[in-house]
């Protein structure tokens, strides 16, 4: 069943299996899913930079700073995928 | 409704007919073979034919910012540690149902931009691109069945992507990130670096005008600075990547310090040592991220064969990440993820696998042995092979992607050939990778016959009958040919003959140089070759020869564009001899401003954006301590000078020869009249066909109607006519021996190579009229020996009587494309029809040829129900492309060429 939650899309959640720009296939569900479409109740957070607790964003186009390197403090920006980031922490 | 060229040639009686040896069927014929995948390996090409291209940032991001962070590092370390970082963040993605596993990126389809070469392209559309950023939209149901028309290309924004560089698709949530990444490379990617200094050559101001004018298809040293090679996979097959890591710190305790009499480089050995190491460490990463996705997909789905799949890919990256494959599918595996990570080192088209069935047979011959696989096995791991392969996409501009390429990779997997000591070197896995290509028809990897006398017959037939399911390939190189280049090419860096005989083609028909090792598994030892020389796709690209003709007969000017391209040369051309040399003046004048400028490009290249990774993969870098820019690789004289339109431009002279020189039947100002006023027909474009036969008549321009004629009937290419060999023949022996009076930055001369790609689509978009009857803006003649569309009059042995009229093996190839009509060749006696044609062109000396075995009407529907062809695939010239991908002056190229109904 679908759920509208503000401003996510299927690309936010790990059961998402990108297959290009547009849609992938749902994991949970073994069906082909439009990016943009609602997500359901099976959603669970991919880590990406927003979600993580380094991340401070700084701008208006999703752009921030990864504070886990605080002496570079690197632009980076939200929609940044993460799953393979030694230093990501859930917010 | 004005008159098509078709149409007034009919009235007249002029036979230019587009068809040759009878008429086709009234009725569209298929093709002969038609096989079908396994489940698996359809399901995953089906998963393909609905994805598009996709782009994404993430690679780019993370190589940037370690990049950024080491701004004091030595140049090669700090490259390798900006490919570690980027290598080690990809976020993997396993596709249900894959066997091979990995990618380039995320998506199915996905590739990235490199700013670090060249990122003028964003920043020249950052506007443009913000615009279509902030423009969201929801992506409706509506905007996704627009897909089908172009296949994977995303020609246009939609919903929230962003369509770039004319093919792929972005999230527009990444476009700001994009242009922030292509900003923080301005002045300092190879592109803008390169060009700084290339304006000090005296001769930048030609070479630009070469470029405005599209005499010159594109800048090699930062479009795409490797490629149309061989690759080689010997050392991680018989080391791994944990072996390899060893023998590089082994080699840092005996280089650290020591110079060993190399003052200039010596010490370099060091760092590149170090680089090594810190890139393989990022691609272990890599692998080991894709295994832990692997495992953690094995613990969520409740499918206990699907979830046995999981553990068994898990199991293989995990041993392959660090030792050498022990069995078959740990090979293929391992030589997969290999090609790939060399492909994210850098912007790559046609890294070729090089002779792959030879280089796996080893592990396949040990498995079959054993029964730890069979035939059936094998057979869908050679398909999964297949799709994996067509996924791949090279991120590039519009131009070279589209223009150039018209989006093929060229991996091109060779076959056959003879082995190190002269024996045929077929085997029972190539005879699978031809079924495979049968079953699961995809272009990649695209597949070439090494044709020898000595080959064996059932091979022969079985490479015919893939040929006949309509796909183009195999394409049929002249082994014993490619040895005499090779040799002849190479022995100046210690080519011997048994070496010489490890070619493969590099791309689409690069003859590339090799070598062969001595592989070990279990004790037994196998001689397998691979890849040994630089990329073949750098040097000077593409020549467009009636262009350049068109500049000798306007004084050196461009009308198209309005530029004076070339220094006037203020000649009369008062006689053929007279035309001709100042033909080759201006021609050696672009080669030459072309190659200073090229050998900067590549400089820059070799200083700032050297490959690690894939250097340490080729002999002898890891034995030297030598990356490709310091002359590591084996053999290093693989720069050449491309051509286009060769067909056009001796049909052009045989012309003017003709109706100016010889029979003095107009003057030289008459023809160029006849010329500038495109023999009074419309243009193409305002037409908006490319092909000769569909040109329109502009109302009035029956003035010119005599001349063209008389043009179009003056001798062609391809009849076996002394008149138009000549001419041929000459132009090949000074072109041939004309390259090599040009030196690489390696100090090696230059050599000739003779395909077109693409190119001669976009090169004859931008040329007038040619004296051979051409009209303005159509296609020239594909490929260098094809005949143009409807010229070839006198059947298949004539063309390839002109077509072999010199010698083949001075140049690094040449390309003959054939279109037949299936009916041609139909049951086991078409085959031989078509082998004995085959033999007949390689014993004769030509060096390559293809077909494509397809009837014209086909075609045609192709071309108005798009929709219904998303699986057509058609040779073009040198590889194999879906159908619904090509740009329209492909596309009428193809269809305009002559059919054979009968051989």
């Amino acid at each position: 069943m679908a759920k509208e939650v503000e401003g996510l899309k299927h690309s936010d959640c790990r059961n998402f299996i990108p297959v290009d720009v547009a849609k992938g296939i749902c994991g949970a569900r073994n069906e082909k899913v439009l990016i943009d479409t609602p997500v359901c109740e099976k959603f669970a957070t991919l880590p990406k930079c927003k979600n993580c607790a380094c991340f401070t964003e700084n701008g208006d186009e999703g752009f921030g700073v990864c504070k886990a390197d605080d002496k570079m403090e690197p632009w980076t920006f939200a929609e940044l995928h993460a799953v393979t980031c030694e230093m990501y922490r859930d917010k | 409704m004005s008159k098509t060229l078709a149409d007034i040639l009919q009235e007249k009686g002029i036979p230019i007919s587009f068809e040759y040896g009878g008429k086709s069927p009234d009725e569209m014929v298929s093709r002969e073979i038609q096989k079908e995948p396994t489940p698996r390996a359809k399901k995953m090409r089906d998963l393909y034919f609905d994805t598009l291209s996709s782009a994404t940032v993430e690679f780019p991001y993370w190589y940037t910012r370690k990049y950024e962070e080491l701004e004091h590092e030595i140049p090669v370390v700090r490259r390798a540690e900006a490919l570690k970082c980027a290598f080690s963040h990809l976020t993997p993605t396993i596709w249900p149902g894959e066997l091979l596993v990995m990618g380039k990126t995320r998506y199915y389809r996905g590739s990235f931009p490199l700013p670090w070469l060249s990122e003028g392209y964003f920043m020249a559309r950052e506007d443009e691109l913000y615009q279509s950023a902030l423009a969201k939209g929801g992506a409706s149901a509506d905007e996704v069945t627009k897909w089908g028309a172009g296949g994977g290309n995303v020609t246009e924004d939609f919903g929230n992507v962003v369509s770039i560089a004319g093919k792929f698709g972005i999230r527009n949530e990444e476009v700001p990130a994009l242009l922030r990444l292509a900003r923080s490379w301005v002045g300092k990617s190879v592109d803008d670096l390169s060009n700084k200094y290339e304006r000090l050559v005296p001769e930048y101001e030609i070479k630009e005008n070469i470029m405005r004018s599209v005499i010159c298809m594109f800048d090699s040293g930062y479009t795409l600075p490797q490629g149309r090679e061989v690759t080689n996979y010997y050392y991680p097959l018989q080391y791994g990547f944990g072996g390899i890591i060893d023998i590089a710190k082994e080699k840092i305790d005996e280089v650290a310090g020591e110079a060993d009499g190399d003052g200039i480089i010596g010490m370099d050995r060091l760092y590149f040592y170090q680089a090594v190491i810190t890139v393989l460490e990022g691609i272990q990463n890599w692998i080991l991220n894709y295994a832990k996705e692997a495992r953690r997909l094995a613990g969520l789905t409740d499918d206990a064969a699907q979830k046995k799949e999981y553990e068994d890919i898990a199991e293989r990256l995990e041993w392959i990440s660090t030792n050498p494959p022990r069995t078959f599918r740990e090979a293929l595996q391992l030589t997969y993820t290999t090609h790939i990570a060399i492909l994210n080192e850098d912007a790559i088209s046609g890294l070729s696998p090089g002779r792959l069935g030879q280089v796996l047979y080893p592990f396949w011959e040990q498995d079959m042995e054993a029964g730890r696989i069979t035939e059936a096995e094998t057979l869908e791991l050679l398909e999964c092979h297949r799709v994996k392969f067509t996924c791949i996409d090279c991120f590039a501009s519009a131009g070279v992607v589209g223009g150039v390429l018209s989006g093929n990779t060229f991996n091109n997997l060779s076959m056959g050939g003879l082995t190190k000591d002269g024996q045929p070197a077929t085997n029972g896995l190539e005879m699978l990778i031809l079924e495979a290509a049968m079953t699961c028809e995809t272009p990649q990897p695209t597949l070439s016959v090494l044709y020898d006398d000595k080959l064996p017959e059932d091979f022969l037939l079985k490479a015919v009958e893939c040929n006949k399911t309509g796909t183009g390939y195999p394409a049929w190189m002249n082994f014993r040919g490619g040895v005499e280049f090779i040799h002849d090419q190479y022995q100046d860096e210690g080519m011997t003959l048994e070496e010489a005989r490890a070619w493969a083609i590099g791309g689409c028909l690069e003859t590339s140089p090799g070598a062969w090792h001595e592989l070990t598994l279990n004790g037994k030892k196998y001689s397998i070759p691979g890849g040994a020389g630089q990329p073949t796709s750098v040097g000077v690209h593409f020549i467009s020869n009636p262009k350049v003709l068109e500049c000798v007969l306007f004084n050196g000017h461009d009308h198209r564009t309005g530029i004076q391209v070339y220094p006037k040369h203020n000649k009369k051309l008062e006689t053929y001899e007279e035309l001709w040399e100042v033909y080759k003046e201006y021609y050696e004048l672009t080669v030459d401003a072309l190659c200073k400028c090229n050998n900067i490009q590549h400089d820059i290249w070799r200083k700032q954006n050297m490959g690690v990774f894939h250097s340490m993969l080729k002999p002898d870098c890891l034995d030297k301590g030598h990356h490709i820019g310091n002359l590591g690789y084996r053999y290093n004289a693989t720069y050449n000078v491309e051509s286009c339109g060769t067909a056009n431009m001796v049909n052009s002279l045989a012309a003017l020869k003709k109706l100016v020189y010889d029979e003095e039947k107009y003057t030289l100002d008459e023809m160029k009249e006849a010329i500038l006023a495109n023999f009074g027909f419309k243009t193409a474009e305002e037409i908006g066909s490319y092909s000769l036969g569909l040109q329109e008549k502009k109302a009035g321009g029956e003035e010119f109607d005599e001349i063209h004629s008389d043009c179009l009937m003056a001798p062609k290419h391809g009849n076996a006519d002394p008149y138009v060999d000549a001419i041929l023949k000459d132009y090949e022996d000074w072109f041939c021996k004309m390259c090599r009076d040009y030196y690489s930055l390696y100090a090696r001369p230059l050599y000739a190579c003779q395909i077109s790609v693409s190119t001669h689509g976009p090169q004859g978009a931008s040329t007038l009229a040619t004296p051979d009857g051409r009209l303005a803006g159509t296609t020239f003649a594909d490929a260098s020996m094809s005949a143009y569309p409807g010229t070839d009059r006198n059947g298949p042995y004539a063309l390839f009587s002109s077509a072999t009229c010199w010698d083949h093996s001075q140049s690094q190839n040449s390309q003959m494309n054939l279109k037949v009509h299936p009916s041609a060749i139909k049951g086991l006696e078409g085959s031989r029809k078509l082998l004995d044609l085959t033999r007949s062109y390689m014993r004769n000396g030509g060096f390559h040829i293809q077909y494509n075995i397809v009837d014209s009407k086909v075609l045609k529907d192709a071309q108005k129900h798009p929709e219904n062809y998303r699986d057509l695939l058609v040779r073009v010239a040198g590889f194999t492309q879906y159908w619904v991908e090509l740009g329209k002056h492909i596309q009428d190229e193809v269809i305009s060429r002559t059919e054979y109904e009968a051989i």
